[in-house]
């Protein structure tokens, strides 16, 4: 198994998706670096002489943040779906799994470790991503987060890669790479929009008669497709909007990007079922597939 | 008692469309080269994705050295040069054959080794450093050779090795699994090419529409038509009417070959071997004068078109 995860990793390495992601990710730094001296209006450290400073910086901050896992949030599900889109009818078109899985390893070894390879992958971008993202607001604002609440973060955010890792492999048991790469991203873009629709019903941004109806919808969508749900309820944890609450309402701040309703614990636990469960049931459809 | 190689018992594979085979038994002993014939779309690749477990028969089973086709242990004893394969070609031919040593479970040291020396045996040598990117279909053939003899398995199954390879390639080729054939490994060759088959294997199996048309010895099916040729002089039709009289045989002055000086060719298709003598002895009774006396070896491809011939193939319907 640990030959295919290698194996995995080389192929990231060496069909240039990582210097792709590599250039990309420098272009976002520096696109982000000036956005948030923009947005943060001083390039000076910050001095908290008053709860006036401290909560317009905070403010500041949090726009930063946003806008930055915005696109993080992008990034990290494009490469997720994108280095797995071809990982079983892919490569069987091309006649490369014959001959792998003709050698005497348990086929579901062989999807796991691919498995294994793209989460890992996509976990160390997503953590560079997260840390960068991190570091240039702090930067910029002044405002550190505490280490056990980034630590919660990252974990949610990172968690957004296993989810659609295993919900695009499992695609690829079927769908050919085009077709795959085609409905992952039509579902991810799915996602956001329920969770879209859904911040802006709550924050009273969007009020409609059909409001149950749209509950109900954006609710289906996000149990389809938890990812961007995950994403909110990562900006709630990043910014501790609960232990916030009454004191600071940072939603005004952000407008339409304001974190309403973010997702309770049940729905992290249905996500992390989820993700098993795609995970289990690949693991299955590759045992009995036909090649 | 042995366990054969290879032991299929009514294997089938129904895809729905017509296409898979039905009933497929046969029997292959160990050390044996087996030669698997059969028009295009015939259902061979089918059965040997069945055998190396890639495809689950619909009903019937077939085992490998005893153990069921697909297992690990069955895995464990084969090697297997899929027929339309193409290796990640971002990868050099080194690292593929050292990943799939990996899933050998070969060590290091000897991984290393076999490498090397497979790498050689199947002409890539020193470019086995070079991306595959650069490599050419016969070169990609070569690799995947060295690949299905990587773990030095009892049984290969072979899908077309030679169908990329130039004639110098498909020689190396013959000689490569002559050597592999007197180390005493069993060899599954499914192959167009019928004289590597008619060559190397001792049993052949002529599938048509998934069906298994014929098989046996490739000395008996070659042996099926004893056709001799003789050249002999002072030739008469009734000569020939007269050897046909008395052996009950078939003779006929062999067509588009004109006579030498003024002798002509018979060609003669008898039974058994045994009866050329009392045909070369009508001969001289008759007063006929006999240059050359030779065997005229049947063809497996005229055993092939013989067997396939009036029949429908599913690989040419529209």
């Amino acid at each position: 198994m640990t030959a295919v995860w290698g194996l995995t990793w080389k192929e990231l390495i060496r069909k240039r998706v990582t210097l792709m992601t590599i250039i990309m990710t420098v272009l976002f730094w520096i696109a982000f670096w000036f956005v948030s001296g923009a947005i943060a209006g001083t390039q000076e450290p910050v001095d908290f002489r008053s709860t006036f400073d401290l909560f317009g910086n905070f403010a500041n901050a949090a726009m930063v943040l946003t806008l930055g896992f915005f696109f993080g949030a992008f990034a990290v599900a494009f490469l997720a779906i994108f280095s797995s889109v071809a990982a079983v009818t892919g490569e069987a078109e091309h006649g490369v799994l014959q001959s792998v899985l003709a050698r005497p390893l348990p086929r579901w070894k062989w999807y796991l470790g691919r498995w294994l390879g793209f989460v890992s992958y996509g976990v160390l971008y997503a953590l560079i991503l997260f840390i960068s993202i991190i570091i240039i607001c702090w930067m910029k604002t002044g405002v550190m987060i505490d280490g056990s609440v980034l630590l919660k973060s990252f974990a949610l955010f990172a968690s957004v890669v296993p989810l659609l890792i295993s919900m695009t492999m499992l695609g690829s048991c079927w769908l050919s790479p085009l077709g795959n790469g085609i409905g992952m991203t039509m579902l991810f873009g799915m996602g956001w929009l329920g969770s879209t629709i859904g911040r802006l019903m709550n924050g009273r941004m969007l009020q409609s008669d059909g409001e149950k109806t749209l509950e109900t919808i954006t609710g289906l969508i996000k149990t389809a497709m938890p990812a961007d749900a995950l994403q909110q309820r990562m900006l709630s944890e990043l910014f501790s909007i609960s232990e916030l609450a009454g004191l600071f309402d940072i939603n005004r701040s952000l407008s339409y990007f304001s974190i309403n309703g973010a997702p309770s614990n049940a729905f992290l636990l249905y996500s992390a079922i989820y993700t098993a469960a795609m995970l289990v049931t690949g693991l299955l459809v590759i045992r009995r597939k036909d090649f | 008692m042995t366990i054969p190689a290879i032991e299929t018992n009514r294997l089938t594979k129904d895809y729905g469309d017509g296409r898979g085979c039905r009933d497929v038994t046969l029997t292959i002993e160990d050390g044996e080269a087996f030669g698997f014939l059969g028009p295009n779309g015939a259902g061979k690749s089918t059965i040997v994705k069945m055998l190396t477990g890639l495809i689950q028969p619909t009903s019937g089973k077939a085992q490998i050295f005893g153990y069921a086709s697909g297992t690990i242990e069955a895995r464990r004893r084969m090697g297997y040069l899929p027929e339309l394969f193409r290796y990640p070609d971002w990868l050099t031919g080194d690292e593929v054959l050292a990943f799939h040593a990996k899933l050998c479970e070969l060590d290091r040291v000897m991984a290393k080794r076999r490498i090397h020396q497979l790498l050689d045996e199947v002409g890539i040598g020193s470019r086995g450093r070079d991306r595959l990117k650069g490599y050419s279909k016969g070169m990609q053939q070569r690799l995947g050779l060295a690949c299905a003899l990587l773990g030095n398995p009892d049984i290969v199954f072979l899908d077309e090795p030679a169908s990329a390879l130039d004639p110098v390639g498909r020689h190396e080729v013959r000689e490569l699994l002559a050597r592999l054939r007197s180390q005493g490994k069993t060899i599954f060759l499914n192959s167009h090419l019928l004289e590597d088959v008619e060559l190397l294997c001792d049993k052949v199996a002529l599938l048509n529409n998934g069906k298994v048309l014929a098989e046996g010895r490739v000395s008996e099916v070659l042996r099926m038509q004893s056709n001799w040729r003789i050249r002999v002089n002072g030739y008469t039709p009734f000569a020939l009417e007269k050897i046909k009289q008395l052996l009950g045989v078939n003779a006929v002055i062999q067509s588009g070959t004109a006579a030498v000086d003024e002798s002509v060719w018979l060609e003669v298709e008898l039974e058994d071997d045994e009866q050329i003598s009392l045909v070369n002895y009508l001969l001289i009774e008759l007063g006929l004068t006999i240059y050359e006396v030779g065997k005229t070896k049947s063809r497996l491809d005229e055993w092939f078109l013989q067997a396939v011939s009036g029949l429908e193939h599913r690989g040419e319907r529209r």
